[in-house]
């Protein structure tokens, strides 16, 4: 569990992370939202102990990472895919990380199985392609096989392979009763990936809630009608609380009803429907509506853009 | 990465002691204790090629200009045997001439390893391997004094044994020119000794550089500028204090040390041993409260 007490960092003049409260849950995906310079990364490196917050705090089940232990049996984490020396080779890598712990040379070949890297083992990092050294951080963050797991960003640069590989490793984590927490400018692979989600703007938590609350909680479910005769059913669907919207001939987006519902009245009056799709999967859109006042940077171009994390502040 | 496969489901290792351990904070298993960091820091050091190629180019600075140095000093006490002017210059180097043959490489020795040491730090900056260090040592000062304790019996070490070396190679063509040179001589076991220690010292504070600038060029810059560039620039400049704050640079400590008696104008032994502690001591107490101060 990580739990996070009026954690503050100041830069000079910038307030990267402004007094924010949250808990990380053991055994569920606890993904973390927000725009470019939102504090992602710092609030992580701040848990890993690498950054010392201005004020507040920030614990690992109970207390700051310097008063663990054994650090890497506890948290396992992956900051920046190439936080390694890039004249090393991957094995090596991890053979100095896990002497710090006496984990055995075993668990170095075990992780590097899992993660993919055995043929590229033992070449230098410099040479990996981004994939490769975001494989080589995730083996770094297992290999103290750690009750509590910070990822962030960890399918930039992978493959699609890859991306469902990391998908079902942090699913099957905080199957295993872990404290996963991962951050992804990818809020489809949120959608699919985070049991909760605590989404960050501009240093400050704008929404922490389970995943489908958030997704639910703003607006209401969408529904994508295709049919022959879009007329007909417009005036059949019309209700109070229930908006219809022609989208284009015969594509019809409605509001206020579920598909069930809408099934219904088109068999009842004989009016056949060729397409029903749930439009759920918008958590874009509520990141949008959540961060719309809270993006550092706006895109000059284009109204609708999605702000794009880069990766880090 | 396409030619690598992946494995969909990751090894269960550890899952039945998951179960009692999960949502606990006690680890199990040991953590960074300090040998452990030093062996870590330890693998760290010899599996960069790098590091390698410095270490190996000491011993073949230090062979070769030891080498060197005797064929001059051959060719030198040669002609001090024709020349009465070369004789009496000799003379006025105190005769042994011959001691001094295996550190003569010395000055190239600390630049490299005192660059070794600034790179060993600052590298871990660069390339970011310093997140990786300090989330499994976030105490931080452990695996700073592992690191400093591998650059200097490394530094140490590899000094002693290329003097040797030198040594060893310069006693035959000394032999050539009819001088002794006994390396187990006191004089003899005194420079190797002190050398060593010196240039270990060197690498120390190229190590503290590297972590207060926590930049190879930058740090590297600030050694030759305290090794080789301030020693000339207070000569040049005119005025008794620089004079006198000339003799108090860590490069002018070896002298003294090594001394067979106390020369005019120059520290004490006992002096010079301190004024080398306090250029080791204070930049390497300054970088690690401030490693331990600062972000990474």
């Amino acid at each position: 569990m990580i739990e996070a007490r009026g954690l503050t960092k100041v830069y000079g003049d910038k307030t990267a992370v402004a007094g924010v409260n949250f808990t990380v849950e053991a055994g569920r995906v606890t993904g973390f939202l927000g725009p470019n310079g939102a504090g992602k990364s710092t609030t992580m490196r701040m848990i890993m102990g690498l950054d010392r917050p201005t004020s507040g705090s920030v614990t690992v089940n109970g207390s700051p990472l310097t008063g663990h232990a054994a650090p890497l049996r506890d948290v396992g984490a992956l900051l920046d895919a190439k936080a390694v020396h890039t004249s090393r080779s991957a094995y090596n890598h991890l053979l100095a990380m896990a002497a710090t712990h006496s984990i055995p040379k075993k668990r170095v070949h075990e992780v590097i199985e899992m993660t993919g890297l055995a043929e590229v083992a033992r070449k230098k990092v410099g040479g990996f392609s981004l994939g490769m050294g975001q494989r080589l951080g995730i083996a770094a963050a297992l290999l103290g096989d750690p009750q509590t797991v910070i990822l962030d960003e960890p399918v930039n640069g992978l493959d699609p392979e890859g991306v469902v590989w990391v998908r079902n490793l942090v699913k099957y984590l905080a199957s295993e009763g872990r404290t996963v927490f991962l951050s992804s400018h990818l809020m489809s692979e949120m959608a699919v990936t985070a049991d909760h989600l605590i989404v960050i703007g501009r240093g400050r938590i704008i929404a922490d809630a389970p995943i489908q609350e958030i997704i639910t909680g703003k607006g209401q479910g969408r529904t994508r009608v295709r049919t022959d005769q879009p007329d007909r059913l417009m005036q059949l669907l019309a209700g109070t609380g229930v908006s219809v919207e022609a989208q284009e001939r015969e594509l019809l987006e409605v509001t206020g009803l579920d598909p069930r519902q809408i099934a219904t009245a088109a068999l009842e009056n004989h009016v056949m429907i060729y397409e029903l799709t749930p439009l759920q999967a918008s958590l874009e859109e509520a990141y949008m509506e959540l961060t719309k006042d809270e993006v550092e940077y706006h895109s000059l171009i284009t109204t609708g853009a999605v702000p794009v994390e880069a990766g880090g502040n | 990465m396409s030619s690598t496969t992946v494995e969909s489901t990751p090894s269960p290792r550890g899952a039945e002691s998951r179960a009692q351990r999960s949502g606990n904070g006690s680890s199990s298993g040991p953590g960074p204790s300090f040998l452990r960091v030093l062996n870590s820091e330890f693998i760290k050091f010899r599996t960069l090629l790098s590091t390698l190629i410095l270490l190996g180019s000491t011993v073949v600075v230090m062979v070769g200009f030891g080498a060197l140095s005797a064929w001059g000093t051959g060719q030198f006490s040669e002609a001090a045997a024709q020349d009465p002017e070369v004789a009496a210059r000799l003379a006025a180097q105190g005769g042994d001439i011959a001691v001094s043959v295996p550190t003569s490489g010395i000055a190239f020795a600390q630049l490299i390893l005192g660059s070794l040491g600034v790179l060993l730090m600052s590298s871990e900056f660069t390339t970011g391997m310093a997140r990786s260090t300090f989330a499994a040592v976030p105490k931080r000062i452990p695996a700073f004094a592992a690191k400093l304790v591998v650059v200097v019996l490394t530094s140490f070490v590899i000094t002693a044994a290329s003097t040797l070396v030198a040594g060893l190679v310069s006693v035959p063509i000394l032999d050539n020119y009819g001088l002794g040179l006994d390396l187990g001589s006191s004089q003899s076991v005194k420079l190797l000794v002190v050398n060593s220690i010196y240039v270990a010292a060197v690498a120390a504070i190229g190590m503290a550089l590297g972590t207060l600038i926590r930049n190879s060029a930058g740090g590297i810059m600030s050694l030759v500028g305290l090794f080789f560039v301030a020693p000339i620039a207070f000569q040049l400049i005119p005025g008794d204090f620089f004079v006198e704050a000339r003799k108090y640079l860590p490069g002018n400590t070896v002298d003294p040390l090594t001394a067979v008696e106390h020369v005019p104008d120059t520290l004490e032994a006992w002096q010079a041993g301190l004024v080398l502690g306090a250029w080791v001591v204070v930049p390497v107490l300054l970088a690690a409260i401030l490693l331990k101060k600062r972000d990474v």
